[in-house]
């Protein structure tokens, strides 16, 4: 078709990323730049640190490729490579959390009667040790199994549980100091 | 007191799962498990539909350009503190690439004018954009198409597969066959005929080399497909 031409730029239709230097960029940001950003601004919650996180993200993800590329799932990896990060992040920012699970935990309004969820599990999170954080994140915003978990993690599954629970546990103290008219279901079942 | 639960996986339910299905790392009985439980599941379809709201946010957000910069500055970055002298090529190589990769065209940005999609019934689109100075603009139907660089922005509704297809005087191209994602199409093209039309052919299974010709040639798509259908036009010439 002598009048259209493709330029180079991403993918075409096939899971794999191309390899091609230009193509690969695009089609990383094509297919996962968007989750990598939400996670980011998710976490953060700031967008212009949002932006910086994940043009981090990426460039750690290329400074890793071979790794990158044999990975089972390269959605799976970049996520929890943006988790990681934002979370090593947000650790400076520990400091406030009382006021931030107050906030999440009592931000019903007329409109919006419901609890937010993740607001809630992001302010919990501050309370949590580093491995338990990113499990808890991996299990409660990706609807990970705590099999695929220990997959991804290369973790065993007894200690992806004993990890969930432990940030239970923290999150349910963290509750009861920070607003005690709210609590987390009783038991450990997950 | 109230408890509150946090969520988690359900039975069937991830929302990991549904996007590995939609940046097509399924394959096989767990990419049919996945669409099945899908198509039935009003929790994972809200899913999708987050997902859907992240891909128009990156575009607001964070256009190709400035991400590409970004991680070009962050590979070359290393290269100032690392130790050894022959290790300083490495990032650098990399980062020369993604300058290289700079250039590459990227027309998802919108532009500031109205962007309503070429629409036909069930909330299904095309936009087209064309590479412009400062970014990339929306076209309108009808609107004469530049010899630029030129990106499709699919919206396919509640569709699973979508397949984009170019046709003008010397034939027909496809630019896209595969999970019908909304947001940008990833490869740029363009298109230097004088006349011809996009079609994008949005249906729940891929559809057959043989299917996509008959609808372009005018077979009723019925219930298994929608068609959104956008002609070009190069501007007369004075």
């Amino acid at each position: 078709m002598g009048r259209f031409a493709v330029i180079p730029g991403g993918r075409a239709g096939e899971a794999r990323l191309p390899l091609s230097e230009g193509g690969l960029l695009a089609a990383l940001y094509a297919r996962h730049a968007a989750g990598v950003l939400a996670r980011c601004r998710y976490l953060l919650r700031d967008e212009e640190a949002a932006r910086d996180a994940t043009q981090e993200v990426f460039a750690r993800a290329l400074q890793a490729l071979p790794e990158f590329q044999g990975a089972a799932s390269p959605t799976t990896w970049l996520l929890r490579i943006a988790t990681h990060h934002c979370l090593n992040e947000l650790r400076a920012r520990r400091a406030g959390w009382r006021e931030e699970v107050r906030r999440a935990a009592e931000g019903r309004t007329q409109e919006a009667p419901e609890v937010d969820k993740r607001a809630l599990l992001r302010a919990l999170l501050a309370v949590a040790e580093p491995e338990e954080q990113e499990m808890a994140v991996l299990y409660f915003v990706d609807e990970m199994t705590q099999q695929e978990i220990a997959e991804a993690t290369g973790r065993s599954l007894p200690t992806v549980r004993k990890r969930l629970r432990g940030f239970l546990a923290a999150a349910r103290a963290a509750l009861a100091e920070a607003c005690p008219g709210i609590s987390l279901p009783e038991g450990d079942d997950l | 007191m109230s408890a509150i639960a946090l969520g988690g996986p359900g039975v069937g339910c991830s929302a990991t799962r549904v996007r590995r299905l939609l940046a097509g790392e399924l394959a096989g009985a767990e990419r049919t498990r996945v669409e099945e439980h899908l198509a039935s599941c009003g929790r994972c379809q809200a899913t999708r539909e987050e997902l859907a709201e992240e891909e128009r946010q990156l575009v607001r957000s964070l256009t190709f350009e400035r991400f590409a910069a970004g991680v070009a500055e962050r590979m070359a970055a290393p290269a100032e503190t690392a130790a050894a002298p022959w290790m300083h090529l490495v990032p650098l190589a990399l980062a020369a690439t993604l300058l290289v990769a700079l250039a590459l065209p990227f027309l998802g940005r919108r532009g500031a004018g109205p962007e309503e999609p070429y629409r036909t019934k069930g909330g299904a689109g095309l936009v087209l954009h064309a590479d412009a100075s400062g970014g990339a603009r929306a076209l309108q139907p009808g609107e004469p198409v530049p010899e630029v660089p030129l990106r499709a922005e699919l919206h396919p509704g509640a569709w699973r597969e979508a397949a984009l297809l170019l046709r003008d005087e010397d034939g027909v191209a496809t630019l896209y066959a595969g999970p019908a994602r909304p947001g940008p199409v990833p490869g740029a093209f363009q298109w230097t005929g004088r006349r011809g039309e996009l079609w994008l052919l949005l249906s729940d299974a891929p559809l057959s080399e043989a299917e996509r010709q008959a609808l372009l040639a005018g077979a009723a798509p019925g219930g298994r497909a929608e068609i959104v259908w956008l002609p070009l036009a190069r501007a007369v010439s004075r």
